[in-house]
This record gives C-alpha cells, sequence and structure tokens, in this order.
C-alpha cells in the first residue's frame, strides 16, 4: 500500500537519467551563444561616417596597463573631451603591464568586453584583426582623419595590417586603430659623469660606460630591460639586433631561422651579452622600466635606457635622489637619441586607440567620435602638453610637446629611425620565445649562440605550425 | 480520497482531531522530495561550476579550438595527448614541477614536524607559539610573493643587506638558475610549513599519555620513545598532510607569477605556468585542455597509489 504524502521513490535509472538532462541542460545553456563564432574570421567595420550620438550619461572605458601615461589620458580627457561632450565620463582601466595582453584577449574570447576602446600594442593588431576583435575603421578614417598629417610610418605602425614594412605606409592596406601615445627608447646619460656629449656609436658608447663604472665604484655602467615578463628582454635584443645591421624575420617568405640568427644576428646578441650585460648591476636580470627608472633616479647608473613615455618620473624630486628640484635633477641625467652603429634603428614603442567589436552601438559611436577629436591639431597639442607623446608631425614639432619634457626632442628625432616586430597573429608566443631565451642568455641559464639559435628555431616553428594537428602551443 | 482516519488519544473514549501539519510544508512535499528541492541549487551549481566545465575541457582536449579565434573546434583525436607527452619543452617543466614538490613538501615535513614537536613538549605558551606560527599560511600568496620579491632583490633586499654586514657577497636570489629555484622553495616552506606543524601538532596532542607513562617506567630513553611511540603514531597523519602539500605543490603557480616570471629563461616555469603560457599567450585551448586533464590524471594515479599505502599502513 502507497503510504499518503508521500511520493514514490524514484529508481537508481530514473535518478541517473535526471542527472544526466540536467547535465545536457547545463551545457546547452552554456554553449546557446557559442555557435556562431565561426562567422566571424575577420574584423567587422566602422561605420564611416560618425552615427547620431546619444544624449544620455555615458561613460567611455578604455583598457590600458598601469603607468602614468594612462592616468594622464584619464585626467587629460575627463578635462578637455567633456567640454564637447559633457555627457561622457572617461574611464581608463588598467591591469598591471605583464596581464595586459591577456585582460584584453580574454575578454576578446568571450565576445563581451568591459571596454570600448583597447589600447593594443603595436604588435598585438594582427592578432585582434584576425580573431576579428576589433572594427576595420578604413573607410572613417578617409572620411574623418587628415593623413597627411602624419609620418606615414607612424600611422601605418598604430593601425594597419597586414605589417607595413619599416618606414613605410601601404596605401592600400586596411586600418584598424589610430595612434594614441607615440614612443621610442631613450638613452638616458649621466652628463656630470661621462660629460655633455652623449656617444654616437654603440661601441662607443659601451666603452663610456665601462669607463665610468670604473671612475665610479657603487654606479654600474649600464641599465636597460631584461626581465622575462611582458616584451622586456626581448626590445633590448632586438635593439642592438637594429643597431648591429640583424633582421628579425623576412616577412615575404615568414623565414626567421637562418635571418634572426645570421652573423649579424649572432653579433648583437655577443654584444649584448658578452659586452653590455657585464656593466649592468648584480641581480638586474629581472629588470624593467621600473627598475631602471629607480637606478637612474638613485644615481645607480651611468647610462640607461628606457621608454621616453615612461621617464617623466625621473624629474620627480620626490623619486630621485639626484636633486631637490627639477632644476637641479637636470644638471645630471641627459636625454639622447640611441647611439648607431651600422644602422641608426631605434625600437618603436607606443600603443593605438581600436574599437572593441562587442561594445554596443552607441559606445562604439562615441569611441569613433572622441577618436576623431583626439586627432585634431588643437587636441594633439594639449596632449603633448598634458604628458602625453602625439604622433600627428605638427604637435611633434610644436613648443607645446618639444618644451614639455626634456626627452621629448629625443622622439622627434628618433621618428624616422623606428623598426617594430612582427604584428602577426602569432606574436605574443613570438615574443614569449624571444624574451626566455633573451632573458636565459642575460643570466647564464643559456649560450648566448644556443639562445639565439634556439629562438629562431622555436618561433619559425611557431609560424610552420599552422598544418600541425594537435599540439599547437608547446 | 477517503477522509482522515480519527485518531485516539491517551484517554478511551474520547476522539481528538488530525493533528495539522507543520506551517509552510506541503502536504505533497515528502521528505524525499524535500530532500531534493534543498539539494538542487548546490547540485545545479555543482554541475555548472564543475562537472560542466571539466566534460567541456574534455572534449576540448580532443580538439585544436582557440579561445580567441573562435570557429569549430576540429577534432584532432589523441593529437595534444601526444604531443604533450612526447614534448622536450613539457619535460623539462616537469621535472622542475618534481624537483620543486620533493624539495618544497620534503623541508616542509621535517621543519613542520620538528617545530610541532618541539611545541608540543611546551606547557606555557603553546596557544600562542602556534598562533604566531600559523600567520604566513594566513596571507595571500600574492603578498607573500611581493614582499619575499623586495626581500630578495640583490640590490635593495634586506636578505643581501643582512648577508653584506656578515661579509657575504651580494647573492642573485632570483635571477641565477639554481638560486631561483631555492628561493621558491624556501618562500613556498616560510609559507606552508605552518599547515604541516598544524596537522603534526594535532597527531603529537592526540598520543595517549600513558604510552609515554609505560615507556618511562621501563626506563625506555628519548630517542626510543619518539621511535616507537611518537613517530609511528602520528606518521600516518603527517603523510594526508604531505598528501595535501604535494598536490598543492604540484599545482603551483603564484608564487612563480610574481617571483620570478618562470625565469631565468624557462627553469623555474612549473607544469601550471606553462598551462597558463600555453592557453593564454597563444591561446591554444585544445591544448591547454589535454595539458590540465593530464595534469588532473597524474595527481588522481598518485594520490591513489598514495592512498593505498596509508592503508596498507593502517592495516599493519
Amino acid at each position: 500500500m502507497q503510504r499518503r504524502g508521500r511520493m514514490p521513490v524514484p529508481s537508481r535509472k530514473v535518478q541517473l537519467a535526471t542527472a544526466a538532462m540536467l547535465l545536457v541542460a547545463t551545457t546547452v545553456a552554456a554553449c546557446g551563444d557559442g555557435q556562431d563564432n565561426g562567422a566571424k574570421a575577420s574584423a567587422p567595420k566602422a561605420p564611416a561616417t560618425i552615427p547620431e550620438l546619444t544624449k544620455d550619461p555615458l561613460t567611455l572605458s578604455f583598457i590600458w596597463f598601469d603607468w602614468p601615461p594612462a592616468h594622464a589620458l584619464e585626467a587629460f580627457a575627463n578635462a578637455e573631451y567633456k567640454k564637447e561632450r559633457p555627457n561622457t565620463t572617461i574611464k581608463v582601466n588598467t591591469v598591471p603591464n605583464a596581464n595586459w595582453h591577456d585582460a584584453m584577449f580574454t575578454q576578446f574570447a568571450a565576445r563581451k568586453t568591459d571596454f570600448d576602446i583597447a589600447i593594443l600594442d603595436s604588435q598585438h593588431i594582427g592578432e585582434a584583426v584576425t580573431n576579428g576583435n576589433i572594427l576595420d575603421i578604413t573607410d572613417f578614417v578617409k572620411n574623418n582623419i587628415d593623413v597627411k598629417a602624419y609620418n606615414p610610418y607612424l600611422l601605418a605602425a598604430y593601425g594597419q595590417f597586414p605589417q607595413a614594412e619599416t618606414g613605410k605606409r601601404d596605401e592600400n592596406a586596411s586600418l584598424y586603430g589610430l595612434p594614441l601615445l607615440g614612443d621610442t627608447w631613450t638613452m638616458i646619460y649621466r652628463k656630470d659623469l661621462i660629460g655633455d656629449k652623449p656617444p654616437q656609436t654603440w661601441d662607443e658608447m659601451i666603452s663610456v660606460a665601462e669607463r665610468c663604472q670604473a671612475d665610479n665604484p657603487g654606479v654600474s655602467g649600464l641599465a636597460f630591460h631584461q626581465a622575462n615578463g611582458s616584451d622586456a628582454a626581448a626590445v633590448t635584443y632586438n635593439t642592438v639586433n637594429g643597431v648591429y645591421g640583424g633582421n628579425l624575420w623576412d616577412s615575404k617568405t615568414r623565414k626567421i631561422e637562418g635571418v634572426l640568427n645570421d652573423a649579424a644576428g649572432q653579433e648583437a646578441m655577443d654584444v649584448l651579452v658578452n659586452k653590455m650585460k657585464p656593466l649592468t648591476a648584480k641581480g638586474s636580470g629581472n629588470w624593467f622600466i621600473d627598475e631602471v627608472n629607480a637606478a637612474v633616479a638613485q644615481g645607480k647608473a651611468c647610462i640607461a635606457f628606457n621608454w621616453i613615455a615612461a621617464s617623466g618620473g625621473l624629474l620627480d624630486p620626490k623619486q630621485s635622489t639626484l636633486g631637490t628640484t627639477r632644476e637641479q635633477i637636470l644638471d645630471k641625467p641627459g636625454f639622447a637619441t640611441l647611439p648607431s652603429q651600422k644602422t641608426n634603428l631605434v625600437p618603436l614603442g607606443g600603443m593605438g586607440m581600436h574599437v572593441s567589436a562587442y561594445s554596443s552601438k552607441a559606445n562604439q559611436a562615441e569611441a569613433l567620435n572622441f577618436m576623431k577629436w583626439f586627432e585634431r591639431a588643437d587636441i594633439q597639442k594639449k596632449w603633448a602638453a598634458a604628458g602625453g607623446v602625439p604622433s600627428r608631425t605638427d604637435a611633434l614639432e610644436s613648443p607645446e610637446f618639444l618644451n614639455a619634457g626634456p626627452f621629448n626632442q629625443v622622439y622627434t628625432d628618433s621618428v624616422p629611425r623606428m623598426r617594430d616586430m612582427w604584428n602577426v597573429p602569432e606574436y605574443a608566443r613570438l615574443v614569449d620565445i624571444e624574451n626566455t631565451n633573451v632573458n636565459a642568455a642575460l643570466n647564464g641559464a643559456k649560450k648566448p649562440k644556443d639562445a639565439l639559435d634556439d629562438i629562431a628555431k622555436e618561433q619559425q616553428g611557431v609560424l610552420d605550425s599552422s598544418s600541425r594537428k594537435g599540439g599547437g602551443g608547446l | 480520497m477517503s477522509d482522515p482516519v480519527p485518531l485516539t488519544t491517551g484517554h478511551p473514549g474520547q476522539v481528538a482531531s488530525a493533528t495539522p501539519p507543520a506551517p509552510g510544508r506541503s502536504r505533497r512535499l515528502s521528505d524525499r522530495g524535500l530532500a531534493v528541492a534543498f539539494i538542487s541549487p548546490a547540485l545545479l551549481l555543482l554541475l555548472a561550476m564543475s562537472v560542466f566545465p571539466l566534460l567541456w575541457a574534455l572534449y576540448l582536449s580532443f580538439t585544436d579550438y582557440s579561445a580567441t579565434r573562435g570557429g569549430p573546434a576540429h577534432f584532432v583525436g589523441f593529437g595534444n595527448y601526444t604531443a604533450i607527452l612526447t614534448s622536450a619543452q613539457v619535460h623539462q617543466r616537469a621535472l622542475t614541477t618534481l624537483i620543486y614538490v620533493v624539495g618544497a613538501v620534503g623541508l616542509q615535513t621535517v621543519l613542520g614536524f620538528a617545530i610541532a614537536y618541539l611545541i608540543s613538549r611546551r606547557t606555557h605558551g603553546r596557544g600562542l607559539l602556534t598562533t604566531l606560527f600559523l600567520v604566513p599560511m594566513m596571507l595571500s600568496p600574492v603578498v607573500v610573493g611581493l614582499f619575499w620579491r623586495f626581500m630578495l632583490d640583490a640590490q635593495f633586499g634586506v636578505i643581501n643587506s643582512m648577508l653584506g654586514s656578515l661579509g657575504v657577497g651580494q647573492v642573485e636570489w632570483l635571477t641565477r638558475q639554481r638560486t631561483a629555484l631555492i628561493s621558491l622553495i624556501v618562500v613556498d616552506t616560510w609559507q606552508w610549513t605552518p599547515f604541516i606543524m598544524l596537522i603534526a601538532l594535532a597527531g603529537l596532542t592526540a598520543v595517549p599519555r600513558y604510552l609515554y607513562e609505560a615507556a618511562s617506567i621501563d626506563r625506555a630513553s628519548e630517542w626510543f620513545r619518539f621511535r616507537t611511540i611518537t613517530l609511528p603514531l602520528v606518521w600516518p597523519l603527517l603523510l594526508i598532510a604531505v598528501l595535501f602539500r604535494a598536490i598543492e605543490a604540484f599545482r603551483l603557480f603564484d608564487l612563480v607569477y610574481i617571483l620570478t616570471s618562470g625565469g631565468p629563461g624557462v627553469s623555474t616555469e612549473t607544469l601550471s605556468f606553462h598551462v597558463y603560457k600555453v592557453a593564454f599567450l597563444g591561446f591554444h585551448t585544445g591544448t591547454a585542455s589535454a595539458y590540465g586533464i593530464l595534469m588532473v590524471l597524474v595527481v588522481i594515479v598518485l594520490t591513489q597509489l598514495y592512498l593505498r599505502y596509508l592503508n596498507k599502513l593502517k592495516e599493519d
């Protein structure tokens, strides 16, 4: 007899079936919006003209890594852009430098971003374009931006894909971004220790640093990026590679092996590990931007190399032991373009603005409007005065920019000498291979020649791995 | 449905009304139904957050899927698994992880047990000492990593400063191949020795007093008492602590990320750190899923072997 008020106990089969149904339901629910992923193979197009902008309050969000220009941008944009669009608030979300790529691309992977404008490194463009993560703004640029106002290579480096040849721009190629912050390395040298005239060649720079180190106990000859995070050690090697006449790859044939590790490449690695590294401070094998700045600010380096956009803090008396006022500090460090050797190439830094394909239509329209506003001649000069590094030629040559910092002239002089890395979709892996191997060579974990050969071999493996069945990423 | 049957009270001849159901309780919901209703939310959560991701990862591990590229996932069979198991890079990270696990867990066991043994012999201040020793374990690994990074800095770190005052030269703790791995082991030991200590202390306090009293009547030496009473009784509990720590150490990621970023080169890259790179640098989701599944399998197999040994120990 069945007891009243009690349901029959389900059999084990029924329990299992229920559990299976729950699992299937969960699976279907979780995979629901993932079916159309394959349709997006390239970047969607932005409208050629800016759509009607909303009058409602709107927050325009950026994503960048945490460094002074990010805070400067937020303050500048809220002060100036609000004058034209009072309903818009600018928010620059920041993440640690080492998480920058992951923070953007994990959101791109989710097809949902909490930012409207991604500030991508120039090398990230290929990955974002191939995956359809950012808008194609070619038509928008044609209608709204005065492209003749820029050095063509700057416009190409921060927006073009496929990549531009060094120093050139392909007029027919598509554009996916516009310059936000220009940057390159500056040589910071102690005028009080090595004299007012900066070394002109790389070899001369090494011998001056050697002499300075010997004459000043406790002060190291050189300070530069060596860490294996971000692109630190890789940019250092690439810089020396360029100066000594080497090439990173042959972009037409996609060949790295035999190009990167040719005689010029080997010489560059030898110079870096056997001549430059012995002149650095002990334990500096994990130094990046902040550590190099700290060494300069504390008077612990004769010659240092750092990104211009990160050098502002060097003149802050609160952070420096070189003087109690900005003027006093400026008596000691001098800023110069990089010495040349076989070539005069310098690394291209900086980043562009790119509109997220997953942002709402209203925010995309606002983002395009912001970019058009930001690239205006008067705004670029104001950005320069606020501590930014503009890209328009008129702004780069303006007194607002040249008088804003002692290193700004270095940037203007360096623009025609710039060379970038690859901006292919495989960039993140290529740079990791180079970073870890250069870092290993700098810290004695690998012989310089072995490290360079390993870089060339492993990077070539990454470029050639598209036909590989399984195990991609190893 | 029949009418309710009248119930009798304790007093013969008196008919009592039926007891009303508890307020808020549905007449149709049985005990079992109620249990299912209560368990369902947790069960659904478990299915959505644990079981589904695991099965999804298992499915992806047989494909070349990439989270950022999107598009359909192509079936590659055991291609990912074969590539991982035959990769020299993976072998190198496995060796690094093994050295780290053996070094860190071994050191923590010896130190943790020694501290617990010393504390257990104290009658005064035992609670305070135990609490003080537990502090490192309560800190976030990221915080621990950051302050040890500053302390181990070759130029400005307090460790080298102290060594300098003793006449020892600067040591490159985090940027040399050998010292970097040792530094990781030392930092992990600093943080997790208290865990072993806590479990060992629980085992030591549970050893019956009468055994020691009997031993002292027999004039057994301190060493003999330790070897024949203390250690055999605490050993099974200690082995469980070792198991927990070994699993944790096998998955080490945070300290590596903060302290060395896997460097110099890749010499302190553990398996977990390598999986992270495969998953998020190139977004090779299929390979990373297979890598993760293999790591779970390794832990499960080793844990089973270990538990069998523990059971055998208990039977003996």
